[in-house]
């Protein structure tokens, strides 16, 4: 490795030798920082609103003392590694203290779904009621099968530690490919920290979901890629191996991950081009890739044209009937779900806006830093590219049906927005005078792009765990939507259901059993309308629906926000007319569960 | 593989976790053999493989380690999916087994000669104080795990009871099965009234639950053969005893279906 690593001095060493290391040091603050994130989730969970302060001051605990010794000088590599492993770690168990007991994120009950029907049937490909696409790429299913299998533990536990060693390996990856990139494991490291920022980091992106175990796969190809084209000759085709199977497990397990890897790869080999690199042009393995995923596409995933179509071109009408005036913009930092719309405190906007302009000063001054340079490496190149797209998709933030869009692209801009950003932070804390006020601004730049990232992924209502499950004299007793599905699952298994997008989310994972929801079948419609079409009943039955499963609460349509106690008092715990629930019953249809806000009708059962 | 020490301890050890995986019933120590198994030995293995006679540095090697590992474990499904056994624990342990002893062998043959020290990672020196630290740092890890996975109690989440009614699978007379779940936050006192027919007598039960306990009736239907009934099963609890609390229905003559 050409970094540059410099040691402590003798008399230095002597007097750090008298009192634990830094590394030891940050060790324990990391804990500490956790036991705060813990406790104000317990708070939350016991139906508190405690302030979010003490979470935030939890999360800085780990991420500034991380950043300013990754920061300084005179860091061994292998002490900077070891941060960064501890780094993407702690930051993970964050989020895994969040959810001790079950997977409360949209995506995951789907996908524990698959891994659990990947068990039943001993076999991949089971299709998915929800999310059919998911079937289609069944690498996270394969891959906690394994562990599932080997273990004997729950989709859950399993998902968990898988995860959690996807981004242990997010983490590394990044590091390995910018030390290779930059020539300096000090600016890598501050890349990493930086990478935090990105608004998934902390929440979405480790989520038990085909997307965070693809993202670390295809950034430690391109770091096998960095590393292939640095090797000497002979360690070529040595650096190959990992990159073809890389490659291959990103494409059976993501649709979009392989999309980007094909992107990325197309893109350096235009570069390569442009820069008249000596390196051979990677244009076989972009053609290879291309080919691996439209293959993989056509033949096993061949509904992925019918998920991603609406997605990208509802994205697009919406950015132009925003530009144009056709349709109101979407307000910054607000959640809607149903009818109902969550704001974010003034403080918190604050602080994301403050995050943006730190990155983009950043953006700034790194870019001139990398252009004075005259840098010729294609991955340079690459990054700028990818920095300059990020501030780009921050304007379909204001598109309604396009900023989820612009928030997935910016998991993979950010990695070269990070990477850029921290050329400027190495260039503000260079040596010179005042350089205590710097690493200070500094260090409190870094603790406002993580928390902003964080507060711009992920709503502000939602940043503290709820409570699913609960003692009550002494015994755990849990939500109504949970028990409903626990119930499903004993009494019903194999059933088919139509019920709202949390519920059929919890029957899915929990109850194992198949369930519809949202669009399909007119389900949402026939969930919240007053009254019943006359059609619409016998198409649930058509189609091979047993029961439906009506719910009151108006966050039964938030897979984010349903599967928790309900609370009165907050706004999302309101419900929906009793006529609502009432026109079933004029149907009539037999009444097989009743637990007040949810009631299951059995389809089949009439006079 | 003669002198390659690692490859040895590597093959050993996916021998041993594959045979602690498919024996051992306690899934804590089955964990602690599948981990390595499904991931560290098999990346272990295939990188080895592929650099030959290369040492790798530590952050290179742990990169690929996971790379590798997480990969095959991608891929390894979608082989055994069409393969006869699919995905079971043996036909994922004999695959994982079958990569690292090839992969293995691969490495040893690739490699010149032995190396001279089995890997380039040396031995971090810790000081008292650091231990300390970590000793430390691990106690208030597994406090906060523990305390996070403690559920607890929520005085503001409103409690609720549900009451459901099925068919009895086991009962040698037409019979409903009744069910109770409480998930209050006390003791409950409930009357249960069950009507069968439009003029049937309803016949009552008196049940006590605690938080997280469910009690299972039988009602037997006693209407007339072949005829259809509605039965009606109502709720009420102790506190509002004239309130119907909850309630399910069923026609006998219809089994649901799903």
């Amino acid at each position: 490795m050409s970094s540059r690593d410099s040691r402590p001095s003798g008399r230095r060493q002597g007097l750090l030798a008298a009192g634990p290391s830094p590394l030891a040091l940050i060790v324990l603050g990391a804990a500490v920082g956790l036991v705060l994130c813990a406790y104000t989730n317990a708070l939350s969970r016991e139906g508190g609103d405690p302030t979010q302060l003490v979470y935030w001051i939890g999360v800085l605990l780990i991420v500034v003392p991380i950043a300013a010794r990754i920061s300084m000088e005179d860091v061994s590599l292998r002490e900077r590694f070891a941060l960064v492993a501890l780094f993407g770690l702690s930051l993970y168990a964050v989020k895994v203290i969040r959810d001790p007991f079950l997977f409360t994120f949209p995506d995951e009950p789907i996908h524990a779904y698959n891994a659990n029907q990947a068990m039943i049937h001993h076999g991949l490909f089971n299709g998915n009621p929800i999310l059919p696409v998911t079937s289609g790429y069944p690498g996270l299913a394969s891959a906690t099968s394994a562990l599932m299998s080997l273990s004997g533990l729950s989709s859950f536990t399993a998902g968990v530690i898988l995860i959690g060693l996807a981004r242990l390996l997010l983490v590394l990856a990044l590091f390995v490919l910018f030390t290779r990139v930059s020539g300096s494991h000090r600016l890598a490291g501050l890349a990493v920290v930086i990478y935090a920022g990105s608004s998934n980091f902390l929440y979405w992106g480790v989520q038990y979901s085909y997307e965070s175990l693809s993202l670390p796969l295809l950034v430690a190809v391109l770091a096998a890629f960095a590393e292939r084209e640095a090797a000497v000759p002979r360690l070529v085709r040595s650096w190959t191996v990992p990159i073809v199977l890389g490659t291959m497990a990103v494409v059976v397990t993501h649709h979009l991950t392989s999309y980007a890897l094909v992107i990325v790869l197309v893109l350096l080999a235009v570069i390569y081009r442009l820069v008249r690199s000596p390196k051979p042009n990677p244009w076989p393995f972009a053609v290879f890739t291309a080919v691996l995923a439209g293959g993989w596409m056509l033949i096993a995933a061949n509904n992925t044209v019918d998920y991603l179509d609406p997605v990208f071109s509802g994205a697009v009408t919406s950015i132009w009937n925003t530009v144009f005036g056709q349709s109101e913009a979407r307000g910054l930092f607000e959640s809607a779900s149903t009818d109902l719309v969550y704001t974010t405190p003034f403080v918190a906007r604050l602080i994301t806006l403050g995050a943006v302009g730190f990155l983009f000063l950043g953006f700034l001054a790194g870019f001139r830093q990398v252009w004075a340079r005259r840098e010729k490496k294609p991955f340079v190149w690459l990054f700028c590219l990818g920095a300059a797209g990020f501030f780009a998709t921050l304007a379909l933030r204001f598109a309604p049906e396009a900023w989820e869009t612009g928030n997935r692209a910016a998991m993979y801009l950010f990695i070269g927005l990070a990477f850029v950003v921290a050329y400027a932070a190495l260039r503000l804390i260079r040596k010179g005078p005042r350089l205590l006020l710097r690493r200070a601004a500094l260090l409190s730049a870094i603790g406002v792009v993580v928390i902003g990232g964080a507060i711009a992924g992920w709503p502000w209502d939602s940043q503290l765990a709820q409570p699913t499950r609960i003692t009550a004299d002494g015994a755990e007793i849990e939500s109504e939507p949970i028990t409903l599905a626990r119930w499903i699952g004993e009494q019903l298994p194999g059933r088919k259901f139509a019920a709202a997008d949390a519920d059929a989310r919890m029957i899915l994972a929990t109850g194992g059993a198949r369930a519809k929801t949202g669009e399909a079948l007119s389900i949402k419609t026939i969930l919240e309308e007053s009254s019943l079409i006359n059609w619409e009943l016998p198409s649930l039955r058509g189609n091979g629906l047993g029961y439906l499963v009506a719910d009151r609460r108006k966050v039964s349509t938030d897979p984010g926000r349903g599967s928790f106690f309900y609370v009165p008092g907050s706004p999302k715990h309101a419900l929906r007319p009793p006529a609502t629930m009432h026109k079933f019953g004029e149907v009539p249809l037999a009444r097989t569960y009743d637990s007040g806000n949810i009631v299951v009708f059995d389809l089949r059962n009439r006079p | 593989m003669r002198g390659h020490r690692d490859l040895k301890w590597v093959c050993v050890a996916a021998v041993a976790a594959a045979l602690v995986a498919c024996l051992v019933p306690w899934d804590v120590v089955r964990l602690l053999a599948a981990l390595p198994l499904a991931v560290f030995l098999p990346g272990y293995a295939i990188t080895v493989a592929a650099f030959g006679s290369k040492r790798l540095d530590p952050q290179r090697l742990a990169m690929l380690i996971l790379l590798c590992g997480l990969s095959l474990l991608c891929l390894g499904g979608i082989v055994l999916n069409f393969l006869p056994g699919g995905l079971r624990t043996v036909t994922w342990a004999l695959l994982l087994v079958l990569v690292v002893l090839a992969a293995a062998r691969a490495a040893a043959l690739r490699r010149l000669k032995p190396p001279a020290r089995p890997s380039g990672w040396t031995r971090p020196r810790l000081r008292g104080a650091d231990i300390a630290c970590v000793v430390l740092a691990a106690v208030l890890l597994v406090g906060t795990l523990v305390f996070a996975y403690t559920p607890l109690p929520a005085g503001k989440a409103v409690g609720y009871s549900a009451l459901w009614m099925l068919p009895s699978k086991d009962a040698a007379d037409p019979a409903l099965e009744v069910g109770v779940i409480s998930a209050e936050h006390g003791r409950q006192h409930y009357r249960l009234e069950a009507r069968i027919g439009e003029n049937g007598k309803p016949k009552r039960y008196h049940l006590m639950l605690d938080p997280g306990e469910e009690q299972v009736i039988e009602v037997p239907l006693d209407a007339p053969a072949g005829k259809k009934s509605h039965v009606v099963v109502s709720l009420y609890d102790s506190d509002r005893p004239h309130q119907l609390y909850r309630r399910v229905t069923t026609w006998t003559a219809q089994p649901g279906e799903g």
